[in-house]
């Protein structure tokens, strides 16, 4: 009970936090794709440093075992085909499974229409799923990190993806300031 | 904008930081410590017995990792209730947690000593094997062969734990013939997340 | 027609996003997520519907093995989600019950919208989870699937952009 107390709490955040960046609002997730709207890039972005960051400094300052962070198994093809169907889905509907919600909780009706159509997919991978468990199944990595990979040490990784992630957000920024 | 910056530099501070403050994110491979090998072999902290694997089990302990490091098929078709699946070739992809008590066997238990060999050499120190495997678990847990003197008490226990697996204990040292029923097989798996 | 409150700082939103993901991964051990509920509830319906059907496919039996799939971690979460999001759209007052990208539902876009969800669905499904489950909670713990289930997302949308350009005026 307690645990999905919790859960609910963590998702009302997260809806809150997602509704005050704008991301309920299909055309402003599409414009990403268009050039014309940075905010997916900008909220992703931003989220993505500092957790990672967080993870980083507060297992090393012993705040919580970062280690023991879920870490999501690693399925090569199907992740890059998930992927790119993934994309075409978020270009056509301009929402993804978290923000859809958050379009429908303050009153757009694609968000409805887009769970919709999550729903279905879901549903159709489930149904199909015996054909295509194999491909499912295909190219396992395990739970491989870029520090594994790449065979370099975690602080190393945690400094390049911030000078990456920082450049880029730089670059968005000078870009928006030309006129 | 200012604030914008601002973040930004704290993030490349923080970041450029991170080379400097060692690793976290996962225990790193070190170097062997072969004494502290050893002294887990000489004073038996390296294996745990399948009836206490099994107490476990019940108890839900906190953090317990059952691991069946034999292969796919093997797993399939029989296994530890609550086990996962990890051939020992995956082993050393796989991803432990400090916290967590991790319980490696294999069939006879030779595969599952060099697997934690294995987790040893990779700084995986909370690990633990069965050195008899699924032999023993099937004798000692499911099947026990229970003495005909034993105490009251004993064999309640021994009873209790064999019942909750859905396996039944033999009594006498003749009747060992009655191993037919199959173990429940349940596959435990892992998912989480989205 | 603007908002009637506009929306936060986006980076710093961003921060506070992250600073939600931490707490979870702090508090829970496991990341954000929000295609995981639709295919628990998929998996819950399937289950009452057809438990054949069910037993027959591993993706809904791995979301019917451990519980109730009604009252699983994550649906519970996209219940706060939607929670959330609504209270913070109505304290601002930023709720409006419209169809954005016409002034009344068109069929044909309705229609996008729908196929989009349908394709997310289908792509979340191969890969194990969408932007927040993978791309956001695996990209910060440094995940490689999390990274190239990004790329690949990005890749897709920026090609398949220009070929969508009619929706999006």
């Amino acid at each position: 009970m307690n645990d999905l107390l919790m859960a609910g709490g963590i998702g009302a955040a997260f809806g809150c936090a997602l509704e005050c960046a704008g991301l309920g609002d299909p055309p402003k997730l599409a414009g990403q794709f268009y050039l014309r709207d940075f905010t997916v890039l900008k909220v992703m972005l931003s989220a993505m440093l500092t957790a990672m960051l967080g993870a980083f400094w507060g297992g090393q300052l012993g705040m919580f075992d970062s280690a023991a962070f879920y870490l999501p198994d690693t399925y090569l093809l199907p992740q890059l085909l998930g992927g790119m169907v993934f994309g075409l889905g978020f270009v056509l509907s301009g929402l993804c499974p978290g923000t859809s919600c958050v379009a429908l909780a303050s009153g757009r009706i694609e968000g409805a229409a887009t769970m919709l159509g999550l729903f279905v997919g879901v549903l159709l991978v489930g149904l199909a799923f015996p054909a295509i468990e194999p491909f499912y199944r295909s190219t396992p990595f395990g739970s491989l990190t870029l520090q594994r990979l790449t065979g370099l040490p975690d602080g190393v990784v945690v400094a390049l993806v911030t000078v990456v992630a920082v450049s880029v957000l730089a670059w968005i920024a000078k870009r928006e300031a030309r006129p | 904008m200012k604030l914008v910056r601002q973040l930004g530099i704290g993030a490349l501070a923080l970041g450029l930081g991170a080379p400097f403050a060692g690793s976290f994110f996962r225990t790193q491979p070190r170097a062997l410590d072969l004494d502290s090998i050893a002294r887990a072999i000489d004073e038996g902290s390296d294996h745990v017995s399948a009836r206490q694997l099994a107490q476990w089990i019940r108890d839900h302990r906190p953090g317990l990792r059952v691991i069946d490091v034999r292969s796919p098929a093997e797993f399939r078709d029989d296994a530890i209730p609550t086990a996962e699946n990890v051939p020992i070739d995956q082993l050393a992809k796989a991803h432990f947690a400090p916290g967590q008590t991790i319980v490696l066997y294999s069939q006879e238990g030779a595969h599952a000593g060099q697997a934690w060999v294995i987790l040893r050499s990779l700084g995986v120190t909370q690990a633990v094997f069965v050195p008899g495997g699924l032999a023993d678990w099937r004798e000692e847990v499911l099947y026990p062969l229970l003495p005909a003197n034993a105490s009251a008490t004993e064999r309640a226990q021994v009873e209790a734990l064999s019942h909750y697996f859905g396996g039944a204990p033999r009594i006498g040292p003749e009747q060992g013939g009655d191993v037919a029923s199959a173990a429940p097989i349940v596959h435990g798996t892992r998912r989480r997340g989205c | 027609m603007r908002p009637r409150l506009s929306y936060a700082e986006p980076h710093l939103t961003g921060v506070c996003l992250g600073l939600v993901l931490l707490a979870c991964f702090a508090l829970t051990g496991q990341g954000l997520g929000a295609s995981g509920a639709f295919a628990s509830v998929a998996s819950g319906v399937v289950g009452t519907v057809s438990p054949q059907a069910a037993a027959h496919s591993a993706y809904f039996r791995s979301y019917l093995q451990d519980g109730s799939p009604w009252t699983a971690w994550i649906v519970v979460e996209i219940i706060g989600v939607l929670i959330g999001a609504a209270a913070s759209a109505a304290l601002t007052g930023r709720t409006r019950l419209t169809f954005v990208r016409a002034a009344r539902p068109s069929a044909g876009k309705l229609f996008a919208g729908v196929a989009g969800g349908t394709l997310m669905g289908i792509g979340a499904a191969l890969a194990r989870g969408c932007t927040s489950g993978l791309a956001l909670s695996g990209g910060a713990v440094l995940s490689v699937g999390a990274w190239i289930f990004m790329a690949a997302l990005f890749l897709a949308g920026f090609l398949a952009a220009p070929l969508m350009r009619r929706l999006w005026p």
